[in-house]
């Protein structure tokens, strides 16, 4: 099949905007009457709120309102469970729990208020470790709970005990990721303003409108209806950017004063009070086959979930378990604890689980391949999955390229040479390691109630159509990708259609930019929206041109009249098309409901409708004087399923490989006794340019058409950065015999390890 | 040319500062404390600098002062009086002008996601190629003048190659990576 623009290099429509500066992101939208929102935050990790006395921070000229625990309702709500409240009155949990808010005519009013409210606290004991908060006697998080463990994952199939019996090779090891922050360059961000009907409308930097349209209603007291929610560009999310106590804290402070109400984080309270990645203690524990084939595969996770839970216990299960459509394993066991402590509340971060656990498995084949005389390559091989395998969850894998990918990536890395040529004489030692990755491309029991997509498409009376979504476009182009896929799906130019901003007034709902599903299956709304509108547009065309259905064709913003031996403007033909409706838009719509299941109670059941893969291979020099590591070349083959943008997509890959490379090797929150000690961007060693292999990440797609993504495209997001921290970690092994299995792989460590190997 | 520095500590007090901004002149009265970033977003409605960290750590609010790329963020208001400032603003004119060439090489080369570093990068990089119209320009030179912008989206790769498209006198293409 030939395209006019899936494939291509699409730079991205709204880039304009963004190259200008004109683009508004929330954090600028100024109004008329505009209060500035700030938080009074815990200065302790656990603490007894005995009280809090308001009073002279009421004073303060220019305060126009002040919210505690003691003067806002105090139902329980949540993401998954029901664990938090809009300002609690009874304890804090962590350093940077919410305590009051507070409303005034300036950032410098609402700040010298902050100061002068005045709180009594009861320090507690505190526990910050997981595995210290899962014993008996570690202090309690939530007194009407029995223990800290917020959920507890279980899932056992096939004989594991039988298999591990008949295995040739029991490995068994364990691992450790760390809690890292996104570090999305625009903060958290709201500004929430009274409207009509007693409604608010609610500027929000975020991943998730229509899903916290839902959750703020649900806080709020009011119906869903009532709150109209506007998505506009977003400066990066990552998985931070969902639900969010600050959002509601300005709803609340909105709803009390009558006035719009901006509330943006400053970086160090996004540091101290966002959502960062999940850490995980993980234990793997696998049985082979002599020549390498997984037989048994038993894992064990505790996972920090932090004070309140925002999506801990779903990227715990998704590390127990998704890793298993990787490999084709069938007999597997796994237990996840997603445990609460006194420290920032985790969530989702790029790979949801999976990149944690890919950083156990990917190096547990490592070095058990090491240890036994295998190849890691043909290891990954005879254990990848395959088109038309169906894991022992219930997962169906329909399109995939994952032993396209080895093939590409092994190749153009030249492997096996420089397995057998890479330096490793003098004190600067090379190295070359890998890593497979799976994902999904939409996650089932995300919202329980469905998953899905709905989309619009409008063609104007001047040939030019606007997408409608609820999907997210956080800034990794997919406002593009939907513009790409309605454009190609009608007939345009590229350049004609655009994606409008996300209003829940007028968009579609949308679940958001969560699980790398976006691409999938929002576009394939899209795609069925826009093929809704070609079907309306050709036997509108067909009365007013009087010209037979099949003799018209739309290409490229033309209309061939094959019948009549005429081609004809679009926009001549909408005009005419549009006024013989009475100047009406022609409006496709769309729904894509993807074939899965909620997995039942044993968790079987496919999650998914597409899943990408791909192997990266990182080659890096290490200074074992010095422990610093040079990532030398990084190939990352995915399958991608379809190309929509190539630019787009090389971006992807290219952002996710220096994040999972700033994540292995350089970011670290130090904690200690639940204080961030380094709550900024430079002493968190965010990478730079100066961290970053420019030139040397070199992208590759396979193309395996899947059958449910929008002309086969499945999602990239994720992927791009599940397998990095393995493919480093295995490569700095390969370099120095050093195996690094706690997150980040610091300069201490590894010289730490290579003085007492005495490597 | 002074820097970053000699601009925050050496304010002197006074009514209104008048300074050139985007090829315009402006007069307006002092604000005690505010920064430069505050003005130009809160007074003069200016979206294009941007607020990253408040802590001169992450180069989205990049101006051009006096001819070299400084953070916004760091320095006082009233320092501006008699200072030449552009913003990302002043590179293009209103939705009529054309681009900077350095902002159609960000777009052209997918060195834009989300945007939000996009502005200060561009000034970045806008200062880089004018101290460096007869230098050979190689991408170690361009990572190092941008090391003060930092991007979370788009790995850097592409604004790098951006930025080399632009460079007048090319040095060594091979130099960190091939074209
Ligand atoms: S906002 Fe000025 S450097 Fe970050
Ligand atoms: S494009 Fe998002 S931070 Fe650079």
């Amino acid at each position: 099949m030939e395209f006019d623009i899936v494939g291509k290099s699409t730079p991205l429509l709204d880039g304009l905007e963004k190259v200008t500066g004109r683009a508004r992101y929330v954090t600028d939208i100024r109004m008329e009457g505009m209060l500035h929102g700030k938080i009074l935050r815990s200065p302790h990790p656990h603490a007894r709120i005995v009280k809090i006395d308001t009073s002279k921070a009421e004073k303060v000229s220019g305060v126009r309102g002040i919210i505690t625990g003691f003067n806002v309702p105090q139902h329980k709500f949540g993401t998954m469970l029901q664990d938090w409240v809009i300002l609690p009155n009874d304890k804090v949990r962590f350093v940077g729990d919410e305590v009051a808010a507070v409303a005034a005519t300036s950032e410098a009013a609402a700040l010298e208020a902050l100061e002068l409210i005045e709180v009594e606290y009861e320090v507690l004991p505190a526990v910050f470790d997981q595995e210290e908060a899962m014993s008996p006697d570690a202090p309690l998080l939530y007194e009407d709970k029995d223990d800290n463990i917020a959920t507890t994952f279980q899932v056992e199939r096939g004989d594991v005990d039988g298999a591990f019996a008949e295995s040739d090779i029991i490995f068994e090891d364990d691992y450790e990721t760390s809690q890292v922050y996104q570090a999305h360059l625009e903060p958290m961000a709201a500004v929430v303003a009274p409207a009509d009907y007693d409604r608010l409308t609610l500027w929000l930097s975020t991943q998730v409108p229509s899903m916290s349209r839902l959750r703020y209603a649900e806080a709020l007291g009011v119906c869903a209806e009532d709150l109209r929610i506007i998505k506009p560009h977003v400066g990066g999310g990552f998985g931070a950017k969902f639900e969010y106590k600050s959002h509601i804290l300005a709803a609340v402070l909105a709803r009390r004063t009558g006035l719009p109400v901006r509330m943006v984080n400053t970086r160090d309270e996004d540091f101290i009070a966002g959502n960062p990645r999940v850490p995980m203690k993980i234990r793997v524990k696998l049985g082979l086959k002599k020549d390498g084939a997984i037989l048994a595969k038993d894992v064990r996770i505790i996972a920090g979930n932090g004070a309140r839970t925002v999506y801990g216990p779903a990227i715990t299960s998704t590390a127990c378990y998704r890793i298993d459509s990787l490999y084709k394993v069938r007999n597997v066991r796994s237990v996840g604890y997603t445990v609460y402590t006194n420290m920032i509340p985790t969530s989702c971060f790029r790979g949801f689980g999976n990149a944690q656990m890919h950083f156990a498995m990917e190096q547990a084949l490592d070095a058990i391949c090491h240890e036994n005389g295998l190849d890691p390559v043909e290891v990954r091989r005879i254990n990848g999955v395959y088109p038309g395998y169906v894991s022992i969850h219930g997962w169906e894998i329909k399109s995939c390229a994952l032993q396209e990918c080895v093939d590409q990536a092994v190749e153009a890395s030249g492997w096996y040479e420089k397995k057998k040529t890479l330096d490793k004489s003098g004190a600067k030692k090379r190295g070359i390691g890998m890593a497979l990755c799976n994902h999904v491309s939409g996650n089932r029991p995300f919202y329980r109630p469905f998953d899905g997509s709905s989309a619009l498409v409008r063609l104007t009376p001047e040939g030019k159509a606007i997408v409608f979504t609820g999907e997210a476009d956080l800034g990794q182009g997919l406002n593009t990708a939907f513009a790409i896929i309605a454009a190609e799906a009608v007939g345009l130019p590229v350049k004609d259609v655009r994606t409008a901003a996300v209003d829940t007034d007028i968009s579609p709902f949308g679940l958001g930019s969560f699980a790398t599903r976006a691409t999938t299956i929002g576009g394939r709304a899209v795609y069925e929206a826009a093929v809704n509108l070609k079907e309306q547009l050709v036997s509108h065309i067909a009365k007013v041109y009087d010209e037979k259905p099949e003799n018209i064709k739309v290409r490229k913003g033309e209309v061939a009249l094959e019948g009549k031996g005429e081609t004809l403007p679009i926009f001549d033909v909408m005009q005419k098309v549009s006024f013989s409706l009475g100047g009406a838009s022609l409006v496709g719509q769309g729904s894509y409901v993807p074939d899965t299941v909620l997995p039942d109670e044993n968790k079987y059941g496919n999650v998914s409708p597409a899943y990408p893969f791909a192997c990266h291979i990182a080659e890096v020099e290490v200074d074992t004087e010095t422990g610093s590591v040079n990532i030398i070349n990084y190939w990352a083959a995915h399958d991608v399923g379809r190309v929509l943008n190539q630019q787009a997509l090389e971006g992807q890959v290219e952002g996710g490989v220096i994040m999972g490379a700033g994540w292995a090797l350089m970011e670290e929150m130090i904690v200690k006794e639940g204080h961030l000690v380094n709550p900024k961007l430079h002493d968190y060693w965010l990478p730079t340019s100066m961290d970053t292999p420019i030139g040397k990440i070199h992208s590759i797609f396979l193309e395996s058409v899947d059958p449910n993504g929008p002309f086969g495209a499945k999602g990239i997001g994720e992927p791009s950065l599940n397998p990095v921290a393995a493919a480093i970690a295995n490569a700095i092994f390969d370099a120095t015999g050093a195996r690094i299995k706690k997150l980040p792989i610091s300069p201490d460590k590894i010289v730490g390890a290579l003085v007492n190997k005495k490597l | 040319m002074c820097t970053q520095n000699e601009i925050m500590f050496t304010a002197e007090a006074k009514e209104s500062i008048t300074f050139t901004l985007n090829n315009k002149e402006y007069t307006v009265p002092v604000v005690p404390g505010e920064r430069l970033l505050d003005m130009l977003r809160n007074r003069l409605g200016l979206s294009g600098p941007k607020e990253g960290c408040g802590a001169g750590e992450c180069g989205a609010c990049t101006v051009i002062f006096n001819g070299i790329n400084l953070n916004s963020c760091l320095i006082p208001a009233e320092r501006a009086d008699g200072a030449v400032i552009t913003t990302i603003e002043g590179l293009s004119e209103g939705i009529e002008g054309d681009l900077d060439p350095v902002q159609q090489s960000f777009l052209d080369h997918g060195a834009v996601q989300c945007g939000y570093c996009t502005p200060g990068m561009v000034l970045s990089a806008k200062v880089f190629l004018d101290h460096n119209k007869s230098t050979p320009v190689t991408r170690p030179m361009i990572k190092e003048a941008l090391s003060g912008n930092l991007c979370r989206c788009t790995g850097y790769q592409k604004i790098v190659d951006a930025v080399y498209a632009c460079a007048p006198v090319k040095g060594d293409p091979e130099e960190e990576g091939e074209v």
